[in-house]
């Protein structure tokens, strides 16, 4: 009896939250650069996905005879469209290939980052007292840590694989996430819902999870498309460097550095990757632009 | 007066505990690592007795609270140790000299690697930060000015393809072809200070996003602020009040944002920057000393990175109070 009560209340805020989050998508997807980037998004997550097999090229077949061909255009043929690189590997479908894992990694870091930050953040700020002192405090500590030190030196000391890659990003992102759900719980807890579940008797944790994660998530992840972007460039950079994914497998870093050492008889080996890289990111970018945007009008509107 | 001070004193106290943190991080983590540090330093040939023995003279076999404690005890009088790998003449030995002749103490103080090092990181930093004011103030400014216009627009799409460049991509694009086909400026290594322009320049892009919406939002939201529309009432042209007052107000948010993110995305991209163009400053040390697994300098560096980090939230805090006093610590 009790809990139905507690739960009809909180079903009314979160209808009204609700309503909030899908106000601030449709503001979002009124704006032109929402749309640009949506459809740039979604082409290349198709792309990437049925790409490689609709080229009906392998992106790891060597071939010596066909090496160091040039795109369409500049002097290749259409069996290689985009050309070939120093092993006369397809470029577009390694580059296909290397879309697909940044965008695994980037997505996936970002939602465990969201996840744990999220879950720390919240708890910091709903128990208080000397629990949120400690958290907050190795919050800090983490975030005086710069992002691609904290890479390097873990990845570069021990054997990078996909899941250290992705443990490793989450590691630097969630103290950042963890802040801001800390903040927005400080005046969360002391809402009135809240309190009626209190005092209804609902546990710490179903507060926690049922009442308050659906009322201030949803804006956070509005933002976290951002990230997806940033993890994307640094999964690149740790390719670059020669500790992200391990060879045979295709990435966007590896390709750029293979290329720098042709770059001045094979210039294209960098660019594919780098210009589809950065289409990518530019539809990222101008999606999470446009949300954070919208998020921002909203909450300044109404509070 | 006092208010600095106490100020000051509390937030050192903060900082320090973060620091100390930070250092048993990285310290814990280069230990619980894979790979041991004596096979580089010695090289495959030396025997795993001769291995054992200059691991336990150099006292890599004791626990790891104790080797944390006494390199507290170390950093404090200001020594980072020495290198495992570098030696004091500048060469990187690499093990090539056989296991019985490895003597500690012809190995470079990490200090004084860190020290040769650092002034081509800031002439990079510094240049790039210039590049990057001069690039985005104007747009910023322009686009806060006319919000919702096209200097606005054209603000919005500037800084999202510049957010969108991946830097290392840049950086080569730009080596090919400033560089190599146009011949207009060098690239690679270091001889003169022509050889940071191109870095820098790919750093300020990266910057510029953040400053460019800062500029704006500052100047956007001063506009709309009464004592605009009341310094025209009285009389002060638009130009004057935009050029005396606003800026200056907005100036304000920019200190803050060139302190707190300005510097952070500095300080990571310069590592892979430098890495880059193989432009001798502390980053490029970095990756090599992680690559040869040279814990002294990864971990000398990982903790004096965190440490400026924390020292200019610190002071941006205070130039930010100071200038604000409703804004409390």
């Amino acid at each position: 009896m009790t809990g139905e009560l507690a739960s009809t209340a909180s079903t009314a805020e979160v209808r009204a939250q609700r309503s909030l989050s899908a106000t601030m998508f449709t503001n979002a997807w009124k704006t032109t650069e929402f749309r640009i980037g949506f459809f740039i998004f979604f082409g290349l997550i198709v792309l990437s996905i049925a790409g490689p097999s609709l080229l009906g090229v392998s992106p790891t077949k060597f071939s010596v005879a066909q090496k160091f061909m040039p795109p369409v255009g500049f002097g290749g043929d259409w069996s290689h469209i985009l050309g070939t690189d120093q092993m006369g590997r397809d470029l577009f479908a390694r580059s296909l290939i290397g879309l697909r894992n940044a965008l695994i990694i980037g997505v996936t870091s970002v939602v465990g980052m969201f996840v744990v930050g999220s879950a720390i953040g919240m708890i910091a700020g709903y128990v208080g007292g000397w629990i949120e002192l400690l958290l907050m405090r190795i919050t800090d500590a983490q975030m005086a840590i710069p992002v691609i030190i904290l890479a390097i030196t873990i990845l570069g000391l021990s054997r990078p694989t996909p899941v250290t890659i992705i443990c490793v990003l989450i590691l630097a992102g969630w103290p950042a996430y963890a802040r801001t759900a800390r903040s927005v719980m400080l005046s969360e807890r002391r809402k009135e819902y809240v309190r009626a579940a209190k005092i209804l008797g609902a546990s710490n944790i179903r507060i926690l999870l049922v009442h308050i994660a659906p009322n201030i998530l949803p804006p956070i992840a509005f933002v976290a498309v951002l990230d997806v972007a940033r993890m994307m460039i640094i999964e690149a950079i740790l390719g670059f460097i020669g500790i992200g994914i391990q060879p045979p497998t295709p990435t966007f870093g590896t390709i750029i550095a293979d290329g720098t050492k042709y770059l001045m008889n094979a210039w294209w080996i960098t660019t594919v990757p780098g210009l589809l890289l950065t289409i990518s990111l530019c539809g990222i970018n101008l999606m999470g632009g446009a949300l954070e945007r919208a998020r921002n009008k909203l909450l300044q509107g109404v509070s | 007066m006092i208010f600095a001070l106490d100020f000051f004193l509390r937030r050192m106290a903060q900082g320090l505990v973060i620091i100390v943190l930070v250092a048993m991080l990285i310290f814990t983590l280069l230990r619980v690592v894979p790979g041991d540090p004596v096979r580089t330093m010695l090289g495959p040939m030396a025997s795993a007795e001769v291995a054992e023995q200059t691991a336990q003279k150099m006292g890599l076999r004791d626990p790891i609270p104790v080797q944390f404690a006494k390199y507290v005890g170390q950093v404090v009088t200001g020594d980072f140790g020495r290198s495992f790998v570098r030696s004091a003449q500048g060469a990187s030995t690499g093990g090539s000299r056989g296991g019985a002749t490895f003597d500690a103490s012809n190995r470079a103080p990490v200090m004084g690697l860190i020290l040769t090092a650092v002034p081509y990181s800031l002439l990079l930093a510094g240049l790039a930060l210039g590049i990057s004011l001069l690039i985005s103030l104007p747009i910023g400014i322009a686009a806060g000015l006319k919000s919702g216009k096209w200097p606005d627009r054209l603000a919005l799409y500037l800084s999202s393809i510049f957010v969108s460049l991946p830097n290392i991509w840049l950086a080569l694009v730009l080596i090919f072809l400033v560089s190599v086909k146009g011949g207009l400026l060098p690239a690679i290594g270091y001889q003169n200070w022509t050889y940071a322009i191109l870095p820098a320049f790919v750093l300020a892009i990266e910057l510029s996003p953040v400053f460019i919406r800062s500029a704006s939002v500052a100047v956007s939201s001063n506009m709309l602020e009464p004592y605009v529309a009341a310094g025209q009432i009285r009389g002060l042209s638009r130009a004057r009040m935009i050029l005396v007052h606003v800026l200056r107000n907005a100036m304000i948010p920019l200190l803050n944002v060139l302190g707190i993110q300005a510097i952070g995305l500095l300080l990571g991209s310069l590592f892979v920057i430098e890495y880059a163009f193989n432009y001798p400053g502390v980053g490029l040390l970095m990756i090599n000393a992680v690559f040869q697994r040279d814990f002294p300098v990864i971990q000398a560096i990982a903790i004096l990175a965190c440490t400026l980090l924390v020292l200019v939230n610190i002071l941006v805090d205070f130039a930010a109070t100071n200038i604000d006093r409703r804004l409390q610590y």
